[in-house]
């Protein structure tokens, strides 16, 4: 068993520690920043950061990593309610009550019910990835090669299938991913492959770059297209919301809960796909449907909450398999690999101690976002309304300092300025990006377990059906593909795909 | 390129294109069949997913008739505004390491913000010094990055 509960409170008390919890603070104050701005995500926000933790011991820096992804999360919110601008995509279902609520005067009561739903949820999706991660994990130690990779494969599959109705451009888009991350040397032999001779691209394509310049640069690019400079605030007038105003949010937040945990363990399920659906189940519910959309307060209570349980299930597969499922629990996989830490089953038995303090640093955080968001609500609204030609630039210059601190190549830069223009070109074109950033994180684990099974079966590719476990992977796999071709077939409209989170 | 359909077909085509070029490039990796897994398997693999699915697309596209979705492509000042900030991100990237971080951190934020918000100058130029001093702060000072410095200045 990986899980004991003195493991858990051994990670409480290095979680506890100063230096820690004062990176878990700067985490959850950056986290929230990107969050509320709206042309920078938690995708794109941890990867240009990402270099820059460098400088601290692995532990810190994977909770700083943690408390600003589930402080973006979070701070989508507060600027859908005050502002009307959505953050992030899974904040536009709370930008629709939410926002409403303000104009009535109500922006207090609903920033305070997506704080205490946020938290609410968040932490009953901990308890969950607590309990959860280490019993998946003590269920995958039996993995081999082949199971990881029918695992990666399904994973992928689903994402792909998940993209919207564009099953082909999503199949294209992962593999330009895999392809770009091809281009080098050889993981085994390493032997140069797809270089054209050029010594730059012996160096490979950095994932980091294609994440920051798919996400950052192209988000850029559409601000700049559209001109975009100010927005209007609401006044705020009272601030907390009511005892009966939580009453009535109760039966909203363990549902959306359990919406955004369970459907957050899939691989594709965003929060985009999550908030959209706990606020769906909602209104269905609802003795009065009709208030939705015109201000209803449980309307900012089920997006939050199933937004921020997502956030917290996302961490079951990384942990317990490594397998993000989705953008930026890709770039959380990829600040591991730069330590060294190897996400699945190993790292729960090997470094229990990194795993455990990070989960406990999650429940800190959530309490510390509670805490500091309340009372900073004003301050994060007004940072909302930096203008765009101000905020823009600066992306950017974050975008080149950060591809270029992974490993000093300014080759790196140039590598994600190409991906910039890609993304730009993909977005307005209908391809999903996801399953290309997903494919270039994943590549190299894809690739390696290939290997290492077709060493093990000397050669067959039998052996990825044999294997029973890997075999319902594989056959998973293919239902996904399956029915995303018959939704294509059945559906008589061009393939695009639907505008998606970054989450 | 005006509707999803052209756009499709083009795209469809540049794929197919692309493919074939892995498929051409992937010939000439080196190395032996001893391997397990061939050095050539995969980029072929992939060289032949994206020229299938180029193909595909293309004459799925090409035999579409139904309503055809009108891509938003960006009005003349949106392409101007969009090709001058990639501009000078060019020029910036290429700049850095003759200049340092600093120097080219402060000539770029300090042209684009003054481009895309047409602000006074001197404010402009207020918010590229202050980027350029905290970039020089921050990575080459306290973090220590082996960014490029530049001529004026030192570690």
């Amino acid at each position: 068993m990986l899980f004991s509960w003195e493991y858990l409170l051994q990670g409480f008390a290095t979680a506890f520690s100063l230096q820690n919890l004062l990176w878990a603070f700067i985490g959850c104050m950056i986290g929230t920043l990107i969050g509320v701005l709206p042309g920078i995500g938690p995708s794109s926000g941890i990867a240009i950061l990402l270099p820059l933790t460098t400088v601290l011991p692995p532990t810190s820096a994977i909770i700083m990593m943690a408390a600003i992804y589930y402080g973006a999360m979070y701070g989508g919110s507060t600027t859908a309610i005050v502002v009307n601008i959505p953050g992030e995509a899974s904040s536009v279902p709370t930008a629709m009550d939410g926002y409403e609520m303000a104009k009535q005067g109500r922006a207090g009561p609903a920033l305070g019910i997506a704080a205490i739903s946020s938290f609410v949820a968040g932490t009953l999706g901990l308890v969950g990835l607590t309990f959860f991660a280490p019993f998946l994990a003590g269920f995958a130690l039996a993995f081999g090669p082949p199971e990881y990779f029918a695992l990666m494969f399904m994973g992928l599959s689903l994402v792909i299938s998940l993209s919207g109705r564009a099953l082909l451009k999503g199949i294209i888009s992962m593999a330009l991913g895999l392809l770009a991350s091809l281009i080098g040397q050889n993981p085994l032999t390493g032997a140069a492959r797809l270089t054209f001779g050029s010594v730059d691209l012996m160096a490979g394509v950095s994932f980091i770059s294609v994440i920051v310049g798919l996400f950052a640069i192209s988000e850029v690019m559409f601000n700049v297209e559209q001109a975009v400079k100010a927005i209007n605030v609401t006044e705020i007038r009272d601030w907390m919301p009511t005892w009966a105003d939580i009453k009535q949010c109760i039966g909203a937040m363990l549902r959306s809960t359990g919406v955004g945990f369970f459907l957050g363990l899939l691989p594709g399920c965003a929060p985009s796909v999550t908030t959209f659906v706990a606020y769906d189940l909602e209104k269905r519910i609802s003795k009065h449907p009709e208030r939705f959309g015109h201000g209803a307060i449980e309307g900012v209570a089920a997006p939050e909450g199933a937004n921020n349980a997502t956030s917290s299930a996302g961490f079951v597969p990384l942990f317990s398999f490594g397998l993000p499922t989705a953008p930026s629990m890709a770039v959380l996989l990829g600040g591991l690999m730069m330590y060294g830490l190897q996400p699945g089953p190993m790292l729960f038995k090997q470094n229990p101690q990194f795993v455990w303090a990070v989960i406990a640093s999650m429940y800190i955080g959530n309490i510390m976002l509670l805490v500091l968001n309340l009372p900073l609500v004003g301050m994060w609204a007004r940072i909302a309304i930096i203008p765009f030609p101000v905020l823009g630039p600066l992306i950017v210059l974050c975008s080149v300092v950060g591809t270029y601190s992974i490993r000093f190549l300014m080759f790196d830069v140039w590598v994600m300025f190409i991906f910039g223009i890609m993304g730009y070109f993909m977005r307005k074109l209908g391809y999903p990006i996801a399953p290309m950033v997903l494919a270039s994180v994943l590549a190299q684990m894809l690739e390696t377990s290939l290997q290492q099974s077709l060493l093990i079966s000397q050669g067959s590719p039998l052996i990825f059906i044999t294997r029973p476990i890997s075999a319902v992977f594989i056959g998973l796999a293919i239902l996904a593909i399956v029915r995303g071709v018959w939704v294509q077939i059945k559906s008589h409209a061009p393939e695009i795909a639907l505008e998606e989170d970054e989450g | 390129m005006k509707t999803q359909r052209s756009a499709d077909i083009a795209g469809g085509c540049f794929l197919t294109f692309l493919g074939l070029v892995t498929i051409f490039a992937a010939t000439r990796i080196k190395g032996g069949m001893e391997e397990r897994l061939p050095p050539r398997t995969l980029p072929y693999v992939i060289g032949f997913i994206i020229l299938v699915s180029g193909v595909f697309l293309a004459i799925r596209s090409w035999r579409f008739r139904g309503e055809d979705p009108v891509i938003k492509w960006p009005d003349r000042p949106g392409t101007i505004r969009i090709f001058v900030t990639l501009v000078s991100l060019l020029i910036y990237i290429a700049l850095m390491g003759l200049l340092g971080l600093p120097l080219s951190t402060f000539l770029f934020i300090s042209f684009l913000v003054w481009y895309l918000g047409r602000y006074r100058i001197l404010y402009a130029l207020f918010i590229g010094f202050l980027s350029g001093l905290i970039s020089y702060i921050l990575f080459i000072y306290l973090l220590e990055l082996s960014f490029p410095v530049g001529p004026f200045l030192v570690r």
